[in-house]
């Protein structure tokens, strides 16, 4: 959900045109700005969401093998 | 470069796979995309994907949620809890309420809720009421739970916890001898917050491939073609396909203020028994919040079948990977998603639930192990 508010450790976050109002007592620690998007479970933000798609480490293993002549066939 | 599911899938049927691969995961969210999204279907037929020990209402001991029920009858409170929680039966002769539900038409104040701090809301509009919170959660549930006991309660809220840790479960399984799965996606959310180091014991100890995943078919897919490529090259390693919120570490003021509101203890999980160090038990610091003390004296632990599943419920083996949940012979007979009899079959996290409701229909005799 995108963080549209924030009072204290309270925040009114957006997704899909709904509204919640959500805890950030658990990211307490972690630099919180308007416009972040946070992972929300029962009303509590466990972790601030970055663009990082999904991948596996395969990939970056073929990647790197393919980029590094000296590596290839090793 | 970003791969779509399609990528992914295309990825996976290259493999060059000799051997039947049996995956589990052991998260009700990854069960429900696998089915909603068909993975099962566009995956090489001899991949399978088993749903695993990832529904915590499934695993609620049969005893909390009868004391739940007798505290919400007996007790003058009003008991709060998640919503599906509230439909679960227990072993009771049929002219007592059976569910919370039921205790809650026969006249009990019993409220779902969906957030922790709607119980905090509850108690506090009700100061001459004592409220009783009926938490079950993994986690990724209990988490937030401490979050609200540290950031302050009122006096008449109490916690009846259910709480569990997942990893525990798999753990159980591997050193079984007969686990029943070839490699394991981790639960994404679970190590949102408890970082994926939970998970190394899995490829480190036991030589398991295993992935954290997401919920989005992508993530998953992601997830199993990196660890059948782990079984191919036979090199076991604990991949992260959810980078989006899974960093290392987890989420450590979370897991600090878990460790702060509750301890680790040996817990009974429901039809299995009981796991070393699985379940959650309040801080002494909160002690005087616990409503098993404070109301503890309606266990009446000498009832018929206490604890058990329903009669004729494979609830257990379905938790533990052990049998698909179509293979009980009660699924889509006599147990519906409207007439659940196990609480595989009422949970949302649910296999029974998740896979009747994605139009699984008559039980089948196909067994996994
Ligand atoms: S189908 Fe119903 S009775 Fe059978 S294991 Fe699932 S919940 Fe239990």
């Amino acid at each position: 959900m995108q963080i549209l508010e924030i009072d204290g450790y309270n925040a009114r976050c957006t997704a899909r045109g709904v509204m919640r109002e959500v805890s950030l007592f658990m990211l307490q620690d972690e630099p919180i700005a308007l416009g972040d998007f946070v992972m929300v479970h029962v009303g509590y933000a466990l972790q601030k969401m970055s663009e990082q798609e999904a991948r596996s480490t395969w990939e970056l293993l073929d990647e790197m093998l393919a980029s590094d002549p000296d590596l290839q066939g090793a | 470069m970003m791969l779509s599911a399609r990528d992914w899938l295309e990825k996976i049927r290259a493999l060059p796979l000799t051997r039947r691969v049996r995956i589990m995961n052991v998260c009700g969210g990854h069960e429900r995309s696998i089915t909603m999204a068909g993975l099962r279907g566009a995956l090489p037929q001899n991949v399978e994907l088993i749903p695993g020990p990832g529904c915590p209402v499934c695993v609620c001991p049969e005893e909390d949620v009868y004391l739940a029920i007798q505290q919400a009858l007996h007790a003058g409170v009003i008991l709060v809890a998640f919503g599906d929680m509230l439909r679960v039966p227990v072993n009771v002769p049929k002219t007592e309420p059976r569910s919370l539900e039921q205790a809650k038409a026969s006249g009990a104040d019993i409220r779902p809720i969906s957030s922790p701090q709607e119980a905090v809301k509850i108690a506090r509009e009700n100061p001459g009421r004592q409220v009783v919170f009926f938490a079950a959660g993994f986690e990724t549930t209990t988490a937030p739970v401490a979050a609200m006991l540290l950031e302050g309660i009122p006096d008449n809220l109490f916690l009846l916890l259910s709480c569990r840790l997942t990893w525990p479960a798999v753990a159980m399984l591997l050193g079984s001898g007969k686990p029943g799965f070839d490699a394991l996606i981790a639960p994404g959310h679970v190590a949102t917050v408890m970082g994926q180091e939970e998970w190394t014991f899995v490829t480190e100890q036991h030589a398991i491939p295993a992935a954290v995943a997401g919920f989005a078919p992508v993530s998953l897919l992601a997830a199993i073609y990196s660890v059948l490529r782990q079984l191919i090259e036979g090199e076991c390693f604990l991949d992260n396909c959810y980078p989006e919120v899974v960093r290392p570490g987890g989420n450590a003021t979370a897991q600090a203020q878990l460790m702060q509101a509750m301890r680790v203890v040996d817990a009974n999980w429901r039809g299995i028994g009981i796991i070393p160090a699985s379940g959650f038990a309040l801080a002494t610091r909160f002690e005087r919040h616990d409503a098993r003390k404070q109301f503890g004296g309606y266990a009446a632990a000498g009832r018929k079948r206490v604890g058990e599943m329903p009669a004729g419920c494979d609830c257990a083996r379905v938790v533990l990977g052990k049998i698909y949940p179509n293979e009980c012979k009660l699924f889509g007979t006599a147990c519906t998603p409207r007439t659940p009899i196990g609480p595989c079959m009422v949970s949302d996290e649910g296999a029974c639930r998740i896979w009747r409701a994605s139009g699984v229909k008559v039980s089948s005799t196909k067994i996994i192990h």
